[in-house]
């Protein structure tokens, strides 16, 4: 609640009351607040209210040198940093004109899958506790941190790895690193018919989700829904596959789509999307070993050193849709302008808002966590 | 180069009058035009190369010419190419058309904008502060808005030196400048 800014001018009808829904509630991702206006249990208004997550990312950005916020991007967004990292270090790349070598970019598209797992399984266990079914929430807090361990092997930091940078990835991996994710993917793969007797195929959840907060393939594109979401509509739409970056176009793998668009199609493209990761993250372990080579193209000295006047957008698919950045130079040591289009920006905001509308008090938790809407994104 | 540009695309950029499109890298153009041609463009694009996907719209502030870059960044999943419109509007008024109309997504990014860097949409569904709600200042983006500087006005340096400090500066330690 936010009295000082909060000023009742409008008195609603006798039959409608309003409600502050966040920024402290259980049911909302991070810290963020929907004024819902309500009659009985139906919402007749709401509106979203960000910036309690503002830090000014973009402010800052412009008064560090472009090495430097490498250290700061993947803080936007908490729950899936590297591809942050990973846009950041292109949009730089793109504008050095910088090639990043073979085994970094392979190194790159395997901590980009780890994250998506990571990411998966901490936002499908968020969607199932909205509805109370907190087991497989800390079933996927509790699996993540396998992964998290991995990382932890890999970069020396958990949740902000600061591993990619421009032109390529700070060191190789360690011994023994790909047989240990290898038996990560085994058990993450015997634990999944688990999960699927526990959530994806539980009635009471099946009968929660289906038909609420529906996107049609129209408005999903109307609106700039993007990633799963999106293929929740029946659209196989991926930057990774539209747009290809990295080494995607070597890889083989599928994009899983649902056809009804509701809470329900949004959480089964995230249970088919583990299992595509996992198909990726093997053929990397494969491929990776026979790619020798250095981690990282020829730098001057990164505390001195200008980038070419210019500007790009990198695009990302990112656990949670299309991430981008848009960096402008000027030829100097810090970037002129650095702007961050999270998919977020999108689906916590316009997206969550129409979605709501007309829907019901209890369902709100439920579409915000389907929509995989992550308020520091928004803010930024 | 205009060899390699799709036909659909071409097609539409002879119909605008002065533009100028240069390809950055495969997948990426960097398109040039006036002010007012770009709510033609951006229709057309819409309407002729399935460009649907409004990906955003970025403001980048120049001070030396005392004018805003407005970008535009669309995507066809169609073409599966991304064209990025530049337009240049005077500081000031620092007013501009909202694509809305157009593009529903553009609420988001001309409300963005418009609380970072105080350009003013016109038609623009909603043009209330997002962010910045308890944010009376000038436009945080702008060039001239130094964060550093606000803070020096805003807030006091207090000198920090606790008791146990004070005992290990007395044996020579402490806080080393």
């Amino acid at each position: 609640m936010r009295p000082e800014n909060y000023q009742p001018v409008e008195h609603p009808a006798s039959h409608e009351y309003e409600l502050y829904f966040g920024p402290n509630h259980p049911g909302i991702e991070g810290n963020y607040a929907l004024k819902v206006r309500l009659t009985g249990d139906e919402i007749v208004g709401i509106k979203a209210d960000g910036g309690y997550l503002h830090r000014g990312f973009e402010k800052i950005m412009e008064d560090r040198l472009w090495i430097q916020n490498v250290a700061l991007v993947p803080r936007i967004c908490v729950p899936d940093p590297p591809p942050m990292e990973e846009t950041y270090a292109r949009a730089v790349e793109m504008i050095g004109g910088l090639e990043v070598p073979e085994r970094a970019q392979w190194i790159r598209a395997m901590i980009l899958e780890m994250s998506r797992i990571c990411g998966h399984l901490f936002i499908v266990g968020g969607t199932a506790a909205t509805i109370g079914q907190y087991s497989n929430m800390f079933w996927g807090i509790t699996d993540r941190d396998y992964l998290l361990d991995l990382f932890e092997a890999l970069t020396g930091a958990r949740i902000y790895h600061m591993f990619i940078t421009p032109g390529g990835v700070r060191r190789d991996i360690p011994d023994g690193f790909l047989d240990k994710l290898s038996h990560i993917l085994d058990y993450l793969e015997a634990r999944l018919p688990e999960y699927d007797d526990l959530f994806f195929n539980n009635p009471v959840f099946h009968k929660r989700a289906e038909g609420i907060g529906v996107i049609t393939q129209e408005q999903a594109l109307a609106w700039g829904v993007t990633g799963p979401n999106l293929r929740a509509c029946g659209l196989a739409l991926d930057v990774r596959r539209d747009d290809p970056y990295l080494i995607y176009d070597q890889l083989a793998f599928d994009i899983p789509t649902e056809t009804s668009g509701d809470v329900l199609a949004r959480t089964m493209v995230r249970r088919s999307e583990l299992i595509e990761s996992i198909k990726i993250l093997r053929q990397i372990v494969q491929r990776l070993p026979q790619i020798k080579g250095p981690i990282r193209c020829d730098l001057p000295n990164p505390l001195a050193w200008n980038l070419p006047e210019g500007d790009a957008y990198a695009r990302t698919e990112a656990q949670k849709g299309e991430l981008a950045f848009y960096a402008v130079s000027t030829g100097g040591s810090k970037p002129w302008r650095v702007h961050v289009r999270g998919p977020s920006s999108m689906h916590a905001v316009q997206v969550l808002e129409k979605l709501c509308l007309g829907g019901r008090i209890e369902d709100i938790a439920l579409i915000m966590f389907s929509l995989d809407a992550c308020p520091p994104e928004v803010d930024r | 180069m205009s060899q390699q540009l799709p036909e659909v695309l071409a097609s539409v950029f002879r119909e605008i009058p002065n533009l100028v499109f240069e390809e950055q890298t495969a997948r990426r153009l960097r398109v040039k035009l006036r002010p007012d041609a770009l709510p033609a463009l951006l229709e057309l694009l819409k309407g002729r190369a399935g460009y649907l996907h409004l990906s955003a719209i970025s403001c980048v502030d120049w001070p030396d010419t005392d004018e805003f870059e407005l970008v535009y960044h669309l995507w066809s999943y169609e073409v599966k190419t991304l064209v990025s419109a530049h337009i240049y509007i005077p500081k000031k008024p620092g007013r501009y058309v909202s694509v809305y109309d157009i593009f529903t997504p553009a609420a988001f990014f001309e409300r963005d904008i418009h609380e970072m860097f105080g350009v003013y949409f016109e038609g623009s569904p909603d043009m209330e502060p997002f962010i910045l709600t308890e944010w009376f200042g000038p436009p945080p983006m702008l060039k001239s808005f130094s964060s550093l500087d606000y803070v020096e006005e805003t807030f006091k340096w207090e000198q920090y030196s606790p008791d146990w400090l004070k005992e290990i500066e007395a044996n020579g330690g402490g806080i080393v400048e």
